[in-house]
């Protein structure tokens, strides 16, 4: 723990660290919520399309092939600016559950999108235009819970 | 009843009192509001990119925006309830906020312009002009600042 708490504490005592939890805090953070407003709001409309709730005269690999580009390019901004709020308060994170919870459901939201997308999205021409496969929509209903999880455990992280 | 008044009268209501002696309600209100926004926000781009004719353009502007609007519309109804919710748990963080008043106005003006593009959207069919495609984007700008009002709220001192 010696050894954890110290790269914590160093990672916070850098005048990066130190700037950003004084001066620049709430801007950054609010640049996260636009930036993960739009990585979540993207994912759900591609998650309701795969549940067949919402674009359903849409192609699938449409949908996506105009949506994702926004998705990633948001999550960048998502990553860097979450990684910002990370180091201003380094030791509070590595300790604060619902921050490691957050970033396992992450890592789960990550698996199954490289699952849907080797494995399931391969035989999207069967499916692109109607009600997609079970598989398809398994992986969109679990996307969707994992991201509305993602939100509700980082807004927890400011609760606890 | 100024302000003030209404703030404490709200917060003493048995409802209110409610919302704060029970400690997950707060969070898992602002939870629900920050999911429906992130849904309104993607949206109401993708209805911006619709009006400058790029993103999800596969279908003619007057059958896509309406539906668009719908989608816009009925999120910020959610969005309404919930952001009422947390205004009666929390009034005096809220009612006498400047940012929060700020955060309104633009709602207001994001909401009107968005209603506006929706009928000129109708009408016009497949014809969106450069004063068009500068409103859409103008909208995604006021929706960023909405959302940068509504954490400032948290920053922000009330009066």
């Amino acid at each position: 723990m010696a050894v954890s708490s110290s790269w914590t504490e160093w990672l916070q005592n850098t005048p990066l660290a130190v700037t950003i939890s004084e001066d620049w805090f709430p801007w950054v953070e609010s640049a996260h919520v636009v930036f993960l407003a739009l990585v979540a709001g993207t994912i759900f409309l591609v998650d309701t399309r795969l549940l067949g709730l919402t674009s359903r005269n849409l192609r699938f690999s449409y949908l996506s092939d105009r949506l994702l580009p926004w998705t990633w390019g948001a999550f960048i901004g998502a990553t860097i600016t979450g990684t910002m709020m990370f180091i201003a308060g380094a030791t509070n994170y590595t300790s604060n559950a619902p921050f490691l919870i957050k970033m396992g459901l992450l890592v789960l939201a990550g698996i199954n999108m490289l699952y849907f997308q080797f494995v399931t999205f391969r035989s999207v021409a069967q499916w692109d235009n109607g009600r997609p496969i079970p598989a398809a929509r398994a992986a969109g209903a679990i996307s969707l819970v994992l991201w509305c999880l993602v939100i509700g455990f980082g807004r927890w992280i400011g609760f606890v | 009843m100024n302000l003030h008044e209404f703030s404490d009268w709200l917060s003493n209501t048995p409802f209110s009192q409610a919302i704060q002696i029970t400690s997950w309600a707060i969070p898992s209100i602002q939870v629900v509001h920050i999911i429906c926004l992130a849904a309104l926000f993607a949206t109401a781009l993708m209805f911006s990119l619709r009006i400058a004719g790029r993103g999800l353009a596969n279908e003619a502007l007057h059958v896509q925006a309406p539906r668009f609007a719908r989608a816009i519309l009925v999120l910020t109804v959610f969005l309404l309830v919930s952001g009422t919710l947390l205004i009666t748990a929390e009034p005096g963080r809220t009612i006498t906020n400047p940012s929060f008043y700020a955060k309104m106005i633009m709602l207001a003006i994001a909401l009107a312009i968005t209603l506006w593009l929706t009928s000129v959207s109708r009408r016009q069919l497949e014809s969106p002009r450069g004063v068009h495609v500068a409103a859409a984007m103008f909208v995604m700008l006021l929706w960023v600042g909405i959302i940068f009002c509504g954490r400032f709220i948290a920053y922000v001192e009330s009066y």
